[in-house]
């Protein structure tokens, strides 16, 4: 009688309470997570094909937000800095939009002579939004002579949290052990400093430049779901883009984005 | 449920006693013993650790709203407290520990006499449950080592200070510790929630303890979840090369321009550090090492435990052993007598005094409440004359808020004080006192002093908190306030006796109940929102009577006339 | 070894009284026993002391003797002229204590408990007499022990969303909030709190707070918020409950010393 009790206080309790205050939290983690197949394996592709699109923004175009410059002016303040949560360029183009291959579960290896980087230079990361292999170390640059804290905000793998002093140049990561992400990268020191990293376990990613272009290449031939993911924009998981991949073809899908209702909510890590 | 202390009264003999009896216990509570998680641990977690820490231990239960630091979530298997290193899960006994003592400056209490050693141990064993962790652990998590322990002195400290200054401590600590760091205002911890930097010169609110060891085992284990590093190897300032080469590292590449000879020498260096950090990273990712490469990491984390020692003193340089006794009962604000002027703002003559300290409380009683406070305490000095009295209030605040616009709001916050005394001083120990909060039926006097205006203090009237107004005819008030590493200096003066009613009139030897209100803007305070104190008390130390050199010696005398009488009494009656 | 003299045993007597009353008292009861106090029993032991050496001749003039010879027995010099000493420097030493004495602020002599309104109010609405209001889900405990541990879970909530802060985790006055409030915060573990108390009392004190107070028996300072403005009637009627609940102890009922 008394675990009956018990356990309908605590059902009732986990309903009341958990639910209220946090569950928006928790939403937004789920909202923000790229979709990974359960298991990849890596192989030559011959005549593969490539996917390749645009996105665009749709909506009012915000003005873009001037970063406030709090402390070491000197470096930092030196040029005006803007938000990079939604960067749309000419055309509506939308700039870092991660698109991907959802279910593709081998394919080919990633380039390993790629240099995985991410530079801090004037107080701002550059890329605003890096995808860096599962395992694979990913260097940060300290170009501002100034300290800096790199806070990697995983939750899968180990919360990354490490000083990087003014005269530390380079300073590599250690490669992670699973897919994640993609995972806010704050500066503690420099509170605007954003950017993303998202842990990927296939090649097949890519990040929209200044005109929104992606291209994902060397595909083998098949029918996959494309996603997107957007820091301001979300993700298209409930309804992936279904696109088919012939031998040495090129298959074109645009995306039109619009922002999430709660844009705010988003900026939060997690 | 019975209670030893409600059978046994609270004395020392009874403290003695019981810790005489627990003894036998004591040897089982230790986290050797700590069990498989059992019905006993849920129940005990449920009982007492839910509504904070929440059933499922995402530390979300219904308390947790308006607590900061928020309850841990256990899920993520991120804690601060460790004897373990970076990026390790702690110990049995760790979280033993954490649960027996608590957390100062938190809302975590310890539950030492509320839970058996038993309970304990098996809420341990229960916590452990909600992150995976602890379960696929492999091996036990490698604990930090204490052997190096370099001891406290002047050089240590002295090295240490330079280190703060080298690791970017300054950054969010502030240049002498007080938390005021220019990145603290944005910090934040792993799940989002703000976050303050530690108040390195208030001791009494580590988390874990402000020993020398606890200390060391923040810098080396890192407060997992929060924006404090952890001093690893990967990360480390120039790891990998010895103290004198990081020192020559250092001053070459503070130079404009290096010779090719210097290139060449600083290029060893960083191929030095590349090599240990390599290392490092290894580690990190599980890759087997050489016994090289052991060796290597080996020499190079000497370094930086070695310097983590320093750092470690020269923290611990930075604060008191513990709080400072309250300004209650006999320990009351007494202000001092000095035949002349009185001593300005920035004059000497403070230094000869000892603070009084008033701890300050989270206003939790009207609407809107904080339940977050920042301030923690006012140190107050005094010295009066034939006319005037002085006082100099000192705070620390992390921040420096003259008019901040509350997004939330709109409302322009602002760092503020308030000092408040009754209008009438109560004639006699059961005269009722205005209410605490601003008075009530019977009204308070107050000085504002607000952070805007660091020269000026405003007289108030006030009848509740809600019901303060500026005293039509302001009574000539000097003051003086300002702020420097994240501590606000305010001198205030005022003649003993004024012409106005509404003011206090004070007079040396009588008691005067004094109490303050303070207000940290960064911190969302305004208005009822803030840190209060309840009812102490000051004095004008009345100057020492000179009757104490003539009465003893006259008793003195008397005493010797009455003793040579009683002799000549009984002489003259024997004969 | 020589025979004690009556002036040494009385002496001694009054010495260990002393040293009895002020010390050793003190500890067992765990509160020092008033100076006051003290000197009222040692006026008894004086009194006591001499009645004794006085009921006979002999006794008297055997407890005089010492005191005779050492005032002016010439063997008796040293021991003269050290006392002749000695008690002057010990009034000197002592009147000058007295004089140069710092003035401590006065306690807070307040009575242990305030006296109750004769009605229970919330807010503005009247629940009725002090002495006749029962908590309406008291009865549950014994007619529907299922709603009542509801009754108790809910009160739980309510404590641990509004008093721990003060009242402690485990109820024991020692909340994060409590160490620099003054007075302390209500310990409900000790037994002096809820048995003495019906739920009545707890009701209005809960409710009204420290503003609640009586203007008798000040100043008492309280801290105590008006609950009434945050908690409905039922949530105090629960937390009430949770705390008889919690610590074991039952709240005063209205048959017991009435």
């Amino acid at each position: 009688m008394k675990t009956y009790l018990l356990a309908c206080f605590t059902v009732l309790f986990a309903c009341c309470y958990v639910g209220g205050a946090f569950a928006d939290h928790h939403e937004t983690a789920e909202m923000t997570m790229l979709q990974f197949p359960e298991s990849y394996k890596a192989m030559s592709v011959s005549n593969g094909g490539t996917i390749s699109g645009v996105v665009k923004f749709e909506g009012d175009v915000p003005e873009m937000k001037m970063l406030e410059i709090t402390k070491d002016q000197a470096v930092c303040g030196a040029t005006e800095k803007f938000d990079e949560t939604l960067v749309v360029g000419e055309g509506n183009a939308l700039k870092n939009t991660i698109v991907y291959l959802m279910d593709i579960s081998q394919g080919k290896d990633f380039d390993k002579a790629a240099k995985l980087e991410m530079d801090q230079k004037g107080c701002q990361f550059n890329p605003h939004v890096q995808i860096v292999p599962v395992g694979v170390r990913v260097t940060m640059l300290n170009n501002d002579r100034v300290n800096h804290n790199v806070h990697i905000f995983s939750s899968v793998n180990k919360p990354v949290n490490k000083q990087q002093t003014k005269n530390r140049r380079k300073m590599p990561l250690a490669g992670v052990k699973k897919a994640e992400g993609p995972v806010s990268v704050k500066c503690d020191i420099h509170g605007w400093m954003s950017a993303w990293i998202a842990y990927v376990p296939h090649p097949y990613f890519a990040v929209t430049n200044e005109m929104g272009e992606f291209t994902l290449e060397n595909v083998p031939p098949g029918t996959y779901k494309l996603g997107y993911w957007h820091e301001a924009c979300g993700t298209n998981n409930e309804s992936p883009a279904a696109v088919t991949v012939e031998a040495g073809g090129t298959v074109k899908q645009d995306f039109t984005l619009m922002l999430k209702k709660n844009v705010a909510e988003s900026g939060k890590h997690n | 449920m019975i209670r030893i202390q409600q059978i046994l009264p609270n004395t020392k003999i009874t403290h003695l006693i019981l810790f005489l009896a627990i003894i036998p216990v004591l040897q089982f509570a230790d986290a050797q013993n700590v069990p498989q998680a059992s019905e006993e641990g849920k129940r005990v977690y449920e009982k007492s650790c839910a509504h904070c820490h929440g059933t499922e231990g995402r530390g979300d239960g219904s308390a947790a709203e308006n607590l900061l630091p928020k309850p841990r979530d256990f899920t993520r298997g991120l804690y601060k407290i460790r004897s373990t290193e970076a990026g390790e899960l702690p110990t049995d006994q760790d979280l033993l520990d954490i649960i027996t003592k608590g957390m100062p400056g938190s809302s975590m209490p310890g539950w030492e006499t509320a839970l058996s050693a038993n309970e304990r141990r098996e809420v341990v064993a229960y916590i452990k449950t909600f992150h995976d962790g602890f379960k696929e652990q492999e091996s036990p998590p490698r604990q930090i080592s204490l052997a190096g322990k370099i001891a406290y002195s002047e050089e240590s400290v002295e090295i240490g200070k330079g280190l703060y200054t080298e690791l970017g401590c300054i950054e969010c600590h502030g240049n002498i510790g007080r938390g005021d760091g220019t990145s603290a205002p944005t910090l934040t911890d792993e799940w989002g929630f703000q976050t303050w930097p530690a108040n390195l010169a208030q001791s009494w609110n580590f988390r874990g303890g402000s020993d020398t060891e606890d200390i060391f085992k923040r810098f080396i284990g890192g407060l997992a979840g929060s924006p404090m590093p952890a001093f690893e190897g990967d990360s480390f300032l120039n790891f990998g090369l010895t103290s004198a080469e990081s020192k020559r590292l250092t001053e070459l590449e503070n130079r404009d321009e290096m010779t090719a000879a210097e290139e060449e020498e600083s290029g060893q260096y960083y191929e030095k550090m590349d090599a240990a950090v390599n290392i490092a990273l290894n580690i990190a990712e599980g890759t087997e090492l050489s016994a090289e490469e052991q060796q290597t990491y080996t020499e190079a984390m000497k370094v930086v435990y070695e310097k983590s020692w320093h750092l470690a003193n020269y923290v611990k340089s930075l604060a008191p052993e513990k709080r400072p006794e309250p300004a209650i009962g006999n320990n009351v604000l007494r202000s001092q007598y000095v035949t002349d002027a009185l001593p300005a703002k920035t004059d000497a003559a403070w230094d000869t005094l000892e603070s009084s300290h008033f701890p300050l409380v989270a206003q939790v009683i009207i609407e809107p409440r904080q339940f977050n406070p920042t301030i923690d305490s006012v140190n107050v000095k005094s010295f009066y004359n034939d006319t005037e009295v002085a006082f100099l209030f000192t705070w620390d605040d992390r921040t420096h808020t003259t008019a901040e616009e509350d997004e939330e709001t709109g409302n322009i916050l602002e760092d503020a004080l308030a000092i408040q005394f009754p209008v009438k001083i109560p004639q006699g120990p059961t005269a009722p006192k205005p209410y605490f909060l601003w008075g009530g039926r019977l009204p308070v006097y107050l000085w504002q002093w607000k952070a805007s205006a660091p020269d000026q203090v405003t007289e108030l009237t006030a009848k509740g908190i809600n019901n303060a107004e500026a005293q039509a005819v302001q009574s000539d008030i000097q003051a003086e306030g300002s702020y420097t590493n994240g501590q606000y200096t305010l001198w205030v003066k005022r003649a003993l006796k004024t012409d106005d009613k509404k003011d206090l009139q004070l007079e040396p030897g009588v008691f005067v109940p004094i109490a303050f209100s303070a207000w940290d803007g960064a911190n969302g305070d305004i208005n009822t929102k803030r840190v209060i104190s309840s009812w102490y008390a000051f004095v004008l130390e009345p100057v020492p009577s000179s009757k104490r050199f003539i009465y003893p010696p006259l008793v003195a005398l008397l005493s010797v006339g009455l003793l040579l009488g009683l002799r000549g009494f009984v002489q003259r009656r024997n004969s | 070894m020589k025979r004690l003299s009556l002036f040494t045993k009385c002496l001694i007597i009054f010495i260990g009284c002393w040293v009895f009353l002020r010390f050793i008292v003190g500890n067992v009861i765990s509160v020092p026993i008033p100076g006051s106090v003290i000197a009222m029993y040692m006026g008894l032991i004086i009194v006591a002391i001499l009645v004794h050496i006085s009921v006979e001749d002999t006794r008297f003039r055997e407890f005089l003797r010492p005191i005779h010879e050492t005032l002016v027995d010439n063997n008796r010099r040293v021991r003269r002229r050290v006392i002749a000493v000695l008690i002057p420097l010990f009034l000197l030493g002592y009147t000058y204590s007295i004089i140069a004495q710092r003035t401590n602020p006065p306690g807070n002599p307040r009575d242990a408990h305030p006296s109750p309104p004769l009605e229970i109010t919330y807010k503005d609405e009247v629940i009725g007499a002090t002495q006749e209001v029962e908590n309406p889900f008291r009865h549950y405990e014994k007619d529907d022990p299922e709603a009542f541990r509801a009754h108790v879970e809910n009160g739980k909530r309510v404590y641990y969303d509004n008093c721990f802060y003060c009242h402690g985790d485990d109820l024991d006055g020692q909340g994060h909030f409590a160490p620099h409030i003054q007075p302390l915060p209500a310990n409900f573990q000790d037994p002096g709190i809820i048995p003495n108390f019906q739920e009545s009392f707890l009701f209005w004190r809960i409710s009204k707070g420290g503003p609640g107070l009586p203007a008798a028996g000040t100043p008492w300072d309280s801290a105590m918020p008006i609950w009434e403005n945050y908690l409905t009637k039922d949530e105090i009627w629960d937390v009430i409950l949770f705390l008889s609940d919690y610590t074991g102890y039952q709240p005063r009922t209205f048959g017991e010393g009435h």
